[in-house]
């Protein structure tokens, strides 16, 4: 069995949000592989602490995405069974967006622009400590429409944070429509270049792309902090969400959530 | 007092290295001395309040004991989302300091003026909210804030009015300190910097006790309910508005004691109309001693009429 396979994350995914009736699918499908690769290959963790102090943080700043972290942390064997199948559920603990007090989850996030500023403090921590954690932090590209990112990546820059790597799941989408519609980003990888990140664009659904890229900008100790653009599609894995917007907020029916599962096992 | 501050912070510093300084580019004389002493432990985050409080979250949790300094217009008014979401959820030992609080930059306009950060500060849960009215509440709150090791906003307001003490108190979680006993019929509760207006007032002759409150909150509901159940009226002073700051605090504590008439004197709900002096601007907003017993005279009259016991109006200030 393939650890952190995409297509069993993915199957999570849909059972969460049809059993809590939750929103937010296309947000969590488009960044599976992103998570699946730095689980798998990536993170230093330790299994039997996850407060372990010398551990690698994986910050999920688009914390509406949680979901597909909520998967791989059941394959970690930090979340039962039974918060997985109780998703939503009165009194459960695993709410509908990146919360701290959740094993794993190392900042409050989904409430935008926030995870990048706490990651760059527990980047520059590190850096004080005089250890080699490195610190992930995925942030949504709607998510740059927010002023701390930009905040955020000059302090990063100036204070020479070569252990944080940025990723960004560019979907091309947010809330209300395309990122193009609603506030243009222009070119990304060359913005991050030009606020002094070594940047590189990879096609966010190619593990192995993804492998090489991870490891590459982790071992680069150069003084500049890094970002990978992920190009992704929102709602990747399943036909009839993928590039459709309207999965950032549908909810599945007894029909889609068949159609969706039937479409995962049949790429199995 | 600013010098207190300088003091404390330095000490807190050289006794931790795990102590940071975290300015947005403020603070420029004010922090030679931390400068010098510990520049490794000095980081300018640049004019960026919102950022620098995400990176105090993340230096926090790799171990690290934060002080975030700002104007109190931007730390916490402006973060006070960040101070939230990173911080307080979490109850995470970071120190926000909030410099210039009230009407110290008189002369910059309300963009700079600060009197709504205790309301916004005290309705966050997990934070501890201290307003000092001198350099020994200063370095006691200091002290006290670093000590709980939990969100915490000290507010620095007017720090030149001299002091209220005679020399260094200590200071308990919530705890308020009498700094003048009268009958008891009558308290002025204040702080930060107008709990030297209120021993003004009672040296020009009102009968009153004077409590000054460093810690708004958490604040000592047992010592509050003593002060509402022996007193007649009650005047709260303070350099905020009158929503939700320490006059707010002591209303809500009196709906819960005892019924007692409280006056609140603070900033009415409005913004400073014209530039001038700090004093000029405590005229503006009826804040100077003057107008401040005139309000209190006006009030205690005013209690008078629906009081059980008019005798105590008889004992206000001679006009």
């Amino acid at each position: 069995m393939t650890a952190f396979d995409p297509n069993r994350i993915r199957r999570i995914i849909l059972d969460m949000a049809y059993s809590g009736a939750t929103v937010h699918i296309g947000c969590a499908f488009s960044i599976v592989e992103v998570l699946a690769v730095l689980y798998r290959n990536h993170l230093r963790l330790d299994l039997a602490d996850y407060r372990s102090p010398k551990r690698d943080y994986m910050v999920l700043s688009k914390g509406h995405g949680i979901m597909a972290q909520y998967a791989c942390l059941h394959e970690l064997g930090w979340l039962t069974q039974a918060d997985i199948k109780n998703y939503f559920k009165d009194g459960t603990r695993l709410k509908g967006l990146a919360d701290v007090h959740v094993p794993g989850v190392e900042a409050t996030a989904g409430s935008l622009g926030h995870g990048l500023s706490v990651a760059a403090g527990m980047a520059l921590a590190a850096k004080l400590n005089k250890t080699d954690q490195a610190c992930y932090v995925l942030i949504g590209d709607g998510e740059l429409n927010e002023g701390p990112i930009w905040e955020a990546l000059l302090f990063a820059a100036h204070f020479k944070l070569d252990n944080l790597i940025v990723i960004v799941d560019k979907n091309d989408f947010q809330a209300m429509g395309s990122t193009e519609e609603v506030m243009g980003l222009g070119d990304v990888e060359a913005k991050f270049a030009a606020f002094g990140f070594d940047a590189v664009t990879l096609d966010g659904h190619h593990e192995a792309a993804l492998d090489a890229g991870f490891h590459a900008m982790r071992v680069k100790r150069n003084g500049r902090p890094k970002a990978i653009v992920a190009n992704t599609v929102k709602g990747k894995g399943v036909s009839f969400m993928e590039h459709n917007n309207a999965w950032h907020y549908t909810r599945l029916s007894a029909e889609t959530y068949r159609a969706a599962v039937s479409e995962l096992e049949a790429h199995r | 007092m600013r010098a207190a501050f300088s003091d404390a912070l330095v000490a807190a510093a050289r006794a931790d290295p795990r102590v940071l300084l975290l300015t947005g580019d403020h603070g420029y004389a004010l922090f030679d001395a931390f400068r010098k002493a510990c520049p490794r432990q000095y980081i300018n985050c640049g004019v960026a309040e919102q950022n620098m409080v995400g990176v105090a979250a993340g230096l926090a949790k790799g171990g690290f004991r934060p002080v975030v300094y700002g104007l109190a217009a931007f730390v916490p008014v402006r973060v006070l989302e960040q101070i939230k979401v990173d911080v307080c959820y979490e109850r995470l030992p970071v120190m926000f300091i909030g410099d210039g609080a009230g009407f110290v930059y008189s002369h910059l306009g309300s963009s700079h003026q600060s009197t709504e950060d205790i309301a916004c500060a005290r309705s966050l849960p997990a934070l501890a909210v201290l307003s000092p009215a001198d350099r020994f509440e200063l370095t006691a709150a200091f002290r006290l804030a670093f000590a709980l090791a939990s969100p915490a906003y000290l507010r620095l307001g007017k720090s030149d009015r001299g002091d209220v003490h005679p020399g260094p108190v200590s200071l308990s979680v919530g705890e308020m300190l009498k700094v003048r006993g009268g009958s008891g019929k009558g308290a002025l509760i204040a702080t930060g910097s107008m709990v030297r207006t209120a021993l003004e007032i009672v040296d020009g002759g009102l009968d009153a006790d004077v409590w000054s409150v460093p810690t708004i909150k958490p604040i000592d509901l047992r010592v509050l309910g003593g002060i509402c159940r022996q007193a007649d009226w009650l005047v709260v002073l303070e350099e905020h508005s009158v929503i939700g700051g320490l006059g707010a605090c002591v209303a809500e504590a009196v709906t819960s004691t005892r019924p007692v008439p409280v006056c609140r004197i603070g900033v009415e709900d409005r913004f400073s109309e014209f530039c001038g002096t700090y004093e000029y601007l405590l005229r503006e907003h009826r804040l100077d001693a003057e107008s401040v017993k005139r309000r209190i005279n006006d009030f205690l009259d005013s209690v008078g009429t629906f009081s059980h016991d008019t005798g105590h109006v008889r004992s206000g200030i001679s006009r």
